[in-house]
């Protein structure tokens, strides 16, 4: 009897072992609609090309794909769904660091791995999550990268900070904090904002009082662009505008050369960095989509590549595909990736961050040295009249 | 002394929009008796109108609200006379759902045919301000400021003093009494309706140049329009001016001595305390 128990689970566990190197199923969270669906877009791209590259090395995918409209709520309901429903081998999202925070320990809940392309609160591989990986860089590096090219570049004194009140908001701010003080920038002001509002004049107007050195900012999209608008109407001079990637790294920032021109911005990747395959994906996205790729689309492309080449090979055991994800090394349009534990993190990528520069209306790679694609310019010229 | 300065006049500009926003859905509220949960939505599709006015026909923002208003009265005048009239009899919270649902359906067609990207309107003079005594003063927000002030009288105007005006009042006061003196009771329910959508439209066409655009835009401005309605008293154009000038104040001075994250809450506080010691709002009449 118990022979036949065995051989009969020996069979089941064979036959989709035929089958899998077909076909793997991939879950992808992702805020299609809602507030962030503009950059949202852009991971859903990056993962289509990933999907046409699988197929070409022969890996067939089958997508599931939900939306969660920017909402933590909705992601776990979604990663909740493809861990027991679809029965996904590994799941690759959500985008926002609100969603992915909460998402990370359902990951841990129903053993499914989860990988996170770009989602950047710090605390989120901080919390000794076995199941969770992640590709980006933290807002601690956001911060960092900006400030050593700063300090480089000039000598600020003081630093003023402004960002959005969501998870991501308040990580980068804390981060630009901490390494402000071992820097010795002084803060002269901290503005956590709700988005969405018509008018940020009053803060604006408080932080010119101030006369800050730097002005440091995290926001998604459309503030981006209001609070760039209003420090120019107020008449913000600083030395240095620096954006902590999101909404500063977006095309439609930069096209708005009025009052983007000369902002920093950190980010995880550029079109025009040496990592293998970059400017060819740059193209492509080009060509196919039609706009410039953000940062986020080549997370996407690269997270998406990951999961499901491991996936490929490991099959549907969830505990092999974690094991693989831990001690596998890649080196793609993202240079070289490898989940690794140090400083507190757990299974966090070691990514080199960049810091791009918007010249007429296109965004240069600035620092560090090794990647430049245009001299920097700093410090900031003045607002064009 | 700068600070208080510049912030008390940026929020009373944008108070000034605000206080369209609350008008529009005051006198709806007022003759229908009706919560007008779709008005932002309304106000959503006055900011595309304005931007594809803007992108495709180079009509700039300020000028367009010409074309915007008359378009707008007619597609609420539509929208009163097939769905809302229906439900005129019907409990409250049908209504709510009806508005609630004609919200989705705007919002969620807006999306459809323009994606969810967020679209910027960029005049020439978006980011451009005047200095005065070293106070900058934002010159879009003094343009639309202007104009929201000539509608508003111009507003007042045709209630106080045309025939048309007097009926919609006399309609907002009995709804019985004015059908038994021979006022069609459904023809100045249309002419409300549209009223309230051309100003939730012309709302829309005066913040484009200064903020952004998106498909779900509207639900923010929903929810200050109704809390502008009822700190000014349901139904009252006045009280909706004041309210909205009051909530724009709120914000900006909030935001600037407090913290640019309690400006809401300074908001709801204000409001509370309006609720508390005066239920029927600033200017509201009790209508028990």
């Amino acid at each position: 009897m118990k022979k036949i128990v065995l051989a009969a689970v020996a069979l089941t566990l064979a036959v989709p072992g035929i089958s899998r190197a077909e076909k793997v199923k991939i879950g992808f969270v992702n805020s299609i609609t809602g507030p962030e669906a503009p950059i949202g877009e852009n991971l859903t791209n990056g993962v289509t090309l990933a999907l046409e590259d699988l197929k070409k090395k022969g890996i067939d995918v089958e997508l599931i794909k939900e939306d969660d409209t920017g909402k933590p709520e909705k992601s776990m309901a979604a990663f909740e769904k493809m861990a027991t429903r679809d029965k996904v081998a590994g799941i690759v999202g959500p985008y926002s660091s609100k969603c992915a925070n909460a998402v990370a320990k359902l990951a841990e809940k129903y053993k499914t791995p989860l990988l996170i392309p770009v989602a950047s609160k710090e605390e989120i591989t901080r919390q000794h999550l076995k199941w969770t990986f992640r590709l980006s860089a933290t807002t601690y590096d956001y911060a960092t990268i900006l400030l050593d090219m700063a300090t480089t570049l000039g000598k600020p004194k003081t630093i003023a900070i402004i960002n959005e009140n969501t998870d991501f908001g308040t990580s980068g701010a804390k981060s630009a904090k901490d390494y402000a003080g071992k820097k010795g920038i002084r803060i002269v002001a901290e503005e956590a904002y709700a988005p969405g509002s018509p008018d940020y004049r009053s803060t604006l107007s408080k932080i010119k009082s101030k006369n800050p050195d730097l002005v440091f900012m995290v926001s998604y999209v459309a503030d981006a662009i209001l609070l760039m608008r209003q420090s120019r109407e107020i008449g913000i001079t600083p030395q240095a505008f620096l954006g902590a990637g999101a909404g500063f790294a977006t095309v439609a920032f930069a096209k708005e050369k009025d009052i983007s021109s000369n902002v920093f911005s950190s980010t995880q990747w550029t079109g025009d960095v040496n990592w293998p395959g970059a400017k060819d994906f740059d193209k492509r996205y080009q060509a196919k989509f039609g706009k410039e790729p953000t940062y986020h689309a080549a997370t996407a492309y690269e997270s998406m590549m990951i999961m499901a080449e491991t996936a490929a090979k490991t099959g549907a055991n969830q505990e092999k595909l974690r094991a693989a994800l831990k001690s596998g090394q890649w080196n793609g349009i993202m240079g070289e990736v490898r989940f690794a534990d140090y400083e507190g993190y757990t299974n966090q990528n070691k990514h080199q961050m960049l810091v791009e520069q918007i010249q007429n209306g296109v965004h240069e790679t600035v620092y560090p040295p090794k990647y430049v694609s245009k001299k920097p310019v700093y410090p900031f010229p003045g607002w064009k009249k | 002394m700068n600070i208080f300065v510049q912030s008390l006049i940026s929020g009373i500009l944008i108070g000034g929009v605000y206080a369209l926003i609350g008008i529009g859905l005051t006198i709806i509220f007022g003759v229908m008796r009706v919560i007008n949960f779709a008005h932002g939505d309304l106000l959503m599709i006055g900011m595309y109108g304005t931007y594809y006015l803007f992108t495709l026909f180079n009509i700039d923002p300020f000028v367009s609200i010409v074309i915007t208003i008359p378009l707008m009265f007619l597609y609420g005048a539509f929208l009163q006379k097939f769905f809302i009239n229906r439900v005129l009899g019907a409990l409250p919270q049908n209504q709510i759902l009806l508005t609630i649902g004609m919200g989705l359906v705007m919002s969620n067609a807006v999306m459809l045919a323009f994606t969810s990207d967020y679209k910027i309107l960029s005049t020439t003079y978006s980011s451009s301000s005047v200095s005065i005594l070293g106070i900058s003063i934002s010159s879009p927000l003094v343009i639309s400021f202007i104009i929201t002030a000539a509608i508003t009288a111009a507003l007042y105007w045709f209630l106080m003093k045309t025939n048309t005006g007097q009926a919609i009042r006399a309609t907002a006061q009995d709804r019985e009494a004015a059908q038994l003196m021979g006022i069609n009771v459904k023809r100045m329910s249309i002419i409300a309706f549209g009223l309230g959508a051309s100003l939730a439209g012309t709302a829309g066409a005066l913040i484009s140049p200064t903020y952004y655009i998106f498909p779900q835009v509207g639900s923010t401005f929903t929810l200050k329009a109704f809390v502008i309605t009822v700190l000014g008293g349901m139904g009252s154009i006045v009280g909706a001016t004041l309210g909205g000038i009051l909530i724009g104040v709120a914000e900006s001075l909030g935001g600037a001595y407090i913290g640019s994250g309690w400006k809401e809450v300074v908001v709801f506080v204000l409001f509370l305390l309006v609720l508390l010691f005066k239920p029927s709002g600033l200017m509201g009449k009790s209508n028990a």
